[in-house]
């Protein structure tokens, strides 16, 4: 402590008080502002706590190292070493009536003036002082000082005591040590140690040396560089380290010949060690000019006896502040808390957190574990959920039965939360492409069916014969424009973007109406002009107009669509007006992508569409539809190759309307999985209907396998069976084969396989239980050899007899139950036993039983039949969630 | 975004591990007491201990479970230089009206020469695999040739890194088109160049695990690593604990059909690197779909990161070490205004040097 650099001592009573001493002694109060602001006059120490100047204290030149007296009273005394080699009791902000007020300003004076490095009270022995001074000579070098030397309160009346202390200073001093050691030397570092209170560690000038006061003629030592800084942890009396230039030194006390380690050394010399006082092994270091305070987490040092383990050491470090650290100090109790200070005294406040270990559970929450504690972190339940990753959107959509409605295909969208534009895209056009397939498959069986699921890419590849185009007249506008004339594949494209719906008609009626009640005035102005009926897009647009006005704001944007209207109206045809002009450059400004393109196709030149067709935020649908209807075969061929590539690139769900469930179409959804990682989508679309060897490409086992194992791993095993048997439908060897059979304890044939040679029951053992219709014989016998069958260990009634109503069962509250019994009446009824004792009965009998009882039901069985199977026992987690 | 809870662990010295079984319904936790506890959630939501025991004679480093279809079986990995697996049994005790479980241990592996720093089960398609890795630089893969027996296991590899390792990761991925692979970190602190990051794969002529790759941009000390739920995707995302968290893509490069035998080749990028933690970095974890990565710090933080949809990583949570939010999550930008700057300085130059990647 030169004066210039400050040191920081914490209270080692008074825990919400420090001290900052350079030149002077300043003491300050720690505050918490996590409920209240931060008062005037304070320094925000961290987020959540301030420090108070409370007092300065700059009575004591010199000072060269300060400890605090470690009883708990007086708190606020403190010890200054100075450059003289004087040691001075100070205090701070300290009534001045106490009893040790005589102690306040007393002095302790080595013979030789030389300056005091370092000050330790010995922590049993209040009233132990030791000071390590320079060398000087032959002189001694440790003087351990009775601060209550010459004063004894109880001989010396109070009065007195106080007369004398502000008479004369002189008597102030005491100059005879109670010992004086380290003869001949210079001492650097002190401590005391634990294990007994006459012992003192000194880091002398060339080695470390413990007296023993006991007998002083003798000390124990060993020749080290290491004498600086000398600490004992706190938690371990018999490891000690020092340091020296950039290297600390662990020793053990038991064998204090060579350190039983050294850290690496670090490029600047060290200036402070010190464990940390509330958790073992924790060693905090600080270097010259550094901003990082770096931790050693001695997790296994080696010790001297026994065996030669080999060193666990964590090396860490952290960085409380963005300047230089001047000093530092571990809060004496708060868990591994420090304050650190700067050289321009700016302080921080802060927490050396554990290392924390963190697991993700399978259902979005996170478990970590810091120290000792362990913390669960859940998503919340109301959150946005745009933001929501798709591990949270798939659990939920598992949840809303999403992809299971193999009616109305595109609701499945809606089941997805309705909030993915390329998810709606895909369940529409997987809803077309099914219509369309029953559609065709009705007209011409066989014929072109699979061809709509096929994509449209392949469709307009199938068209044989060239398309010649026609010139169509406006309606509303003296102009025409050239547009092909649509063959059966390209009417069958626009069926698929859904421009035009089922039948021979190709009227766009339909879909404009529904897109002006859906609110989407823009698109349905642009497919009204694509259909060149200028005059309803205007209408569209006024009408849009208007409901905006009314409070819609949805596709408001800064644009009054009157506006876009009266724009649309003032139409030309002149190639050379005012009109085409402005609009060709100012349509660029238009922020609704379909507004942009309605100009882009009023200014294009005849045949060239590009504004139209490369305008990438409008729908690929529309893009797709209006280039069925504008361009040649070539030029579709060219553009639909390009935009699927495009969307394959990009994984754009989009895109499956141009692929549709073809090797094509497992490329896009293979980039649309990398992108998202959403194998729920892309496995229930391609079990939508594709094709049985793009079923069983490598890619799309492997996504269904995927996405089955999150609904195991969600214990979803309801929605698995679901799912299993949604693809069993598209894929019938997906289904798994039997795996137990129940055979006759007699004749050892399997009873469902002879059963099944009865022609009208040929659905595996499941009929052997009762079936609804009374006209179906019960089964209670071996159909091969027409032995009994076992009987059930509850019922004792032969297996193949229904389940009687449950036993007891007839409360009212449980009716509700009942019929639902009543609904699993076939699984009640089937076979089950214990793998482990063999003993078993009627599925229903057996549920009730174990619901009870931890033991097998047959007496003098002790098998825990259920507790076996821990999986078992796992509720499905679909009855639990909301 | 995200609220903490704070459990009462009642360990008695650090936990060093924390593990979900599959479903998330259990959890394991290792402490420097020597022992492991077992944690069951309750209908509630709440976390029971129903079993807590000494394991090893010393810090038990990690602690990781098996996939239920082996039963319920655990595995810890000590400094005392073993490594055990333990069985949970439905005992003749009332244990079970005590709400505890009994575990008893059904084999020792006592290979190594150091302390063992990580286990881990391999994924279930392989069978039921361990896989260890130890100071003294070997990883040893074991098998239970009976998955009824678990007290018989035979060392099947043993992978010499070099370096000390300190965890081990195994790619999660059952494509058949992907060979069995496990990554090994070392935290090997000399100051070498050497990498730091070894992933070895198995190759079905030789029936030995053989590098395949060596992340060569990571030289400091890894902490942790861990490769990310497959998920149905072409390619396999490694996270890195190293002095940043670091996030890289391993593209197979579609093997020739003529070139069988040799080790697949990868296209390696590093898609991200966040030194937002200031310093080590300590774990890495990430959820069940491979889309967010938790990473430990020694900043004392808990940070979150997720791609979007031009596969850009972002900080999307900050918690602190002990559950509280920082400064409140709307003050998340202001209280760490180095955030908001950084990532998109670091994500031009990640983009640009990874070129590799499809962006849409």
């Amino acid at each position: 402590m030169s004066g210039t650099k400050p040191d920081i001592l914490w209270a080692p009573h008074q825990v919400d008080r420090f001290v900052v001493c350079d030149s002077e002694l300043s003491l300050y109060h720690v505050e918490s502002t996590v409920n209240s602001e931060l008062k005037a006059g304070s320094l925000r120490l961290s987020e959540d706590s301030a420090a108070t100047l409370l007092s300065i204290n700059s009575d004591t030149p010199y000072m060269k190292c300060v400890a605090w007296y470690l009883n708990y009273d007086p708190e606020c005394l403190l010890a200054v070493g100075q450059a003289n080699g004087r040691v001075v009791l100070t205090s701070l902000g300290q009534d001045h009536n106490s009893k040790f007020k005589d102690l306040i300003g007393k002095e302790f004076v080595p013979k030789h003036a030389r300056q005091c490095n370092t000050l330790a009270w010995n922590p049993l022995d209040s009233n132990w002082l030791a000071a390590g001074l320079d060398k000087h000579r032959a002189d001694f070098s440790v003087l351990i000082w009775d601060i209550c030397s010459k004063y004894t309160p109880d001989i010396i009346p109070m009065e007195k005591v106080r007369l004398s202390a502000g008479e004369t200073e002189t008597t102030l001093l005491v100059t005879k040590p109670l010992y004086e050691l380290g003869q001949n030397d210079a001492c650097l570092s002190l401590c005391w140690l634990p294990r007994d209170q006459k012992l003192l560690l000194a880091g002398m000038h060339r080695n470390l040396a413990i007296f023993d006061l006991r007998n002083t003629s003798q000390k124990m030592f060993v020749n080290t560089k290491a004498v600086q800084g000398v600490t004992v942890d706190p938690y371990f009396h018999d490891r000690v380290a020092s340091f020296y230039e950039g290297q600390v030194a662990i020793w053990d006390l038991r064998k204090f010949e060579k350190p039983v380690l050294t850290l690496t050394e670090q490029p600047k010399p060290l200036t402070k060690v010190a464990w940390c006082p509330t958790r073992t092994g924790l060693l905090a270091t600080l270097t010259r000019d550094s901003n990082i305070i770096r931790l050693y987490d001695m997790q296994h040092t080696p010790t001297p006896i026994g065996d030669e383990t080999e060193p666990t050491i964590i090396e860490r470090s952290v960085q409380p502040c963005d300047n230089y650290i001047a000093s530092f100090a571990w809060h004496p109790t708060s868990q591994n808390r420090m304050i650190v200070v700067t050289p321009n005294r700016t302080m921080s406040d802060f927490t050396v957190f554990e290392r924390i270990s963190l697991a993700w559970s399978p259902i979005t929450s996170l478990m970590w574990a810091c120290g000792r504690h362990l913390y669960e972190c859940a998503e919340e339940e109301n959150d946005n959920s745009l933001e929501k990753d798709i591990a949270t959107k798939m659990r939920l959509r598992a949840l809303s039965r999403y992809g299971l409605d193999t009616e109305q295909v595109w609701r499945n969208h809606i089941l997805a939360g309705n909030e993915d534009p390329q998810l709606k895209s895909l369940w529409y056009t997987l809803h077309f492409m099914k219509q369309y397939t029953e559609d065709m498959d009705q007209k011409s069986p066989g014929n072109k069916g699979s061809l709509v699921y096929a994509g449209i890419k392949s469709i307009v590849k199938s068209s044989l014969g060239m398309v010649e185009s026609s010139r169509h007249n406006w309606s509303g506008l003296d102009k025409q424009s050239d547009i092909q004339n649509l063959n059966e594949e390209r009417i069958l494209a626009l069926q698929l973007c859904g421009w035009i719906k089922k039948g021979t008609d190709v009227d766009v009626g339909p879909f404009l109406n529904s897109l002006v009640q859906e609110g989407e005035w823009e698109r349905a102005a642009a497919v009204a002009l694509f259909n060149l009926d200028i005059r309803r897009a205007i209408q569209i647009l006024n009408e849009g107009a208007s409901s905006e006005k009314a409070g819609c704001f949805k596709c408001a944007g800064d644009l009054n669509l009157n506006v876009v209207a009266m724009a649309l109206s003032g139409y030309t045809d002149e190639k050379n007006s005012l009109w085409r002009e402005m609009c060709s450059t100012l349509r660029l400004q238009l922020n609704n992508p379909y507004l942009c393109v309605m100009f882009a196709f009023l200014t294009s030149e005849t045949g060239s569409y590009d504004g139209v067709l490369y305008e990438n935020k409008v729908a690929v649908r529309d893009r797709v539809a209006f280039a069925c209807k504008f361009l040649s075969d070539s030029q579709l061929n060219r553009y639909i190759e390009k935009l699927t590539n495009e969307m394959k690139e990009a994984g754009n769900l989009e895109g499956i309307l141009l692929t549709g469930l073809t090797k094509d179409g497992v490329d896009l959804m293979e980039s649309y999985v990398d992108r998202t990682g959403d194998v729920q989508t892309a496995s229930y679309c391609m079990l939508q209907g594709s094709p049985l060897d793009v079923l069983k490409d490598e890619r799309v086992q492997y996504w269904i396998e995927n996405y089955r194992n999150l609904l195991d791993a969600w214990r979803f095993w309801h929605k698995r069976a679901e799912f299993d048997i949604h693809r069993s439908k598209l894929d019938p060897s997906s289904k798994p084969l039997a795996q137990v059979f129940v055979s006759c304890n007699f004749c050892g044939k399997s009873i469902s396989y002879s059963c099944s040679t009865v022609p009208h029951q040929g659905r595996g053992f499941s009929q052997y239980g009762v079936s609804g219709s009374p006209t179906k014989s019960k089964v209670t016998s071996c159909p091969g050899c027409r032995k009994p069958l076992p009987r059930c260990a509850l019922c004792l009634i032969n297996m193949g007899t229904p389940v009687s109503s449950c036993p007891g069962g007839s409360k009212s509250d449980e009716k509700v139950d009942l019929s639902k019994d009543k609904k699993l009446a076939q699984f009640n009824n089937w076979f089950t036993w214990c793998h482990n004792c063999r003993h078993g009965g009627h599925a229903g009998h057996m549920l009730s039983w174990f619901r009870d009882h931890a033991e097998c039901p047959v007496s003098a069985c002790t098998c825990k039949c259920m507790q076996l199977d821990t999986t078992g026992n796992l509720v499905p987690a679909e009855t639990v969630q909301p | 975004m995200f609220v903490a809870r704070h459990i009462a662990a009642d360990h008695k010295d650090l936990i060093h591990d924390v593990s979900f079984d599959f479903h998330g319904r259990r959890m394991a936790t290792c402490s420097s007491d020597q022992s492991v506890k077992v944690w069951d959630k309750s209908e509630s939501g709440d976390w029971h201990c129903t079993a807590s025991w000494k394991t090893h004679s010393g810090s038990v480093w990690r602690v990781t479970w098996a996939h239920p279809e082996f039963g319920q079986v655990l595995a810890s990995c000590s400094f005392d230089r073993t490594a055990a697996v333990w069985e949970e049994i439905v005992g003749e005790s009332n244990d079970k009206l005590r709400g505890q479980s009994h575990w008893v241990k059904r084999t020792t592996l006592v290979d190594s020469r150091t302390s063992v720093t990580d286990v881990k089960f391999a994924p279930k398609h392989m069978g039921l695999m361990l896989a260890t890795c130890s100071a003294d630089g070997i990883v040893r893969i074991y098998e239970a040739p009976d998955v009824m027996n678990l007290s018989q296991w035979s060392l099947q590899h043993e992978i010499s890194c070099k370096l000390s390792c300190s965890c081990i990761s195994w790619n999660p991925s059952s494509s058949r088109a992907h060979s069995p692979m496990i990554a090994v970190g070392s935290d090997d602190s000399s100051p070498n160049a050497m990498a730091k990051v070894q992933i070895f794969e198995y190759n079905e002529n030789t029936r030995k695990y053989a590098k395949a790759e060596t992340l060569m941009t990571v030289t400091d000390p890894v902490h942790d690593i861990a490769f990310a739920p497959n998920l149905g995707r072409s390619f396999h995302i490694l996270a890195v604990a190293t002095k940043d968290v670091r996030i890289f893509t391993l593209k197979p490069v579609r093997k020739e059909l003529t070139s069988s035998g040799g080790p697949t080749k990868f296209e390696i990028h590093i898609v991200a690197q966040f030194d937002n933690h200031n310093s080590q970095v300590w774990r890495v974890s990430w959820n069940i779909t491979g889309t967010v990565l938790a990473s430990s710090g020694d900043d004392g933080c808990v940070r979150l990161w997720k791609a979007n949809y031009m596969d850009n990583w972002k900080c999307t949570g900050i918690l602190k070490g002990n559950g509280s939010p920082v400064n409140g999550n709307s003050q998340q930008g202001n209280s760490n205004p180095s955030l908001g700057s950084n990532i998109p300085n670091l994500q031009n130059s990640l983009n640009g040097s990874s070129s590799g990647r499809k962006h849409s």
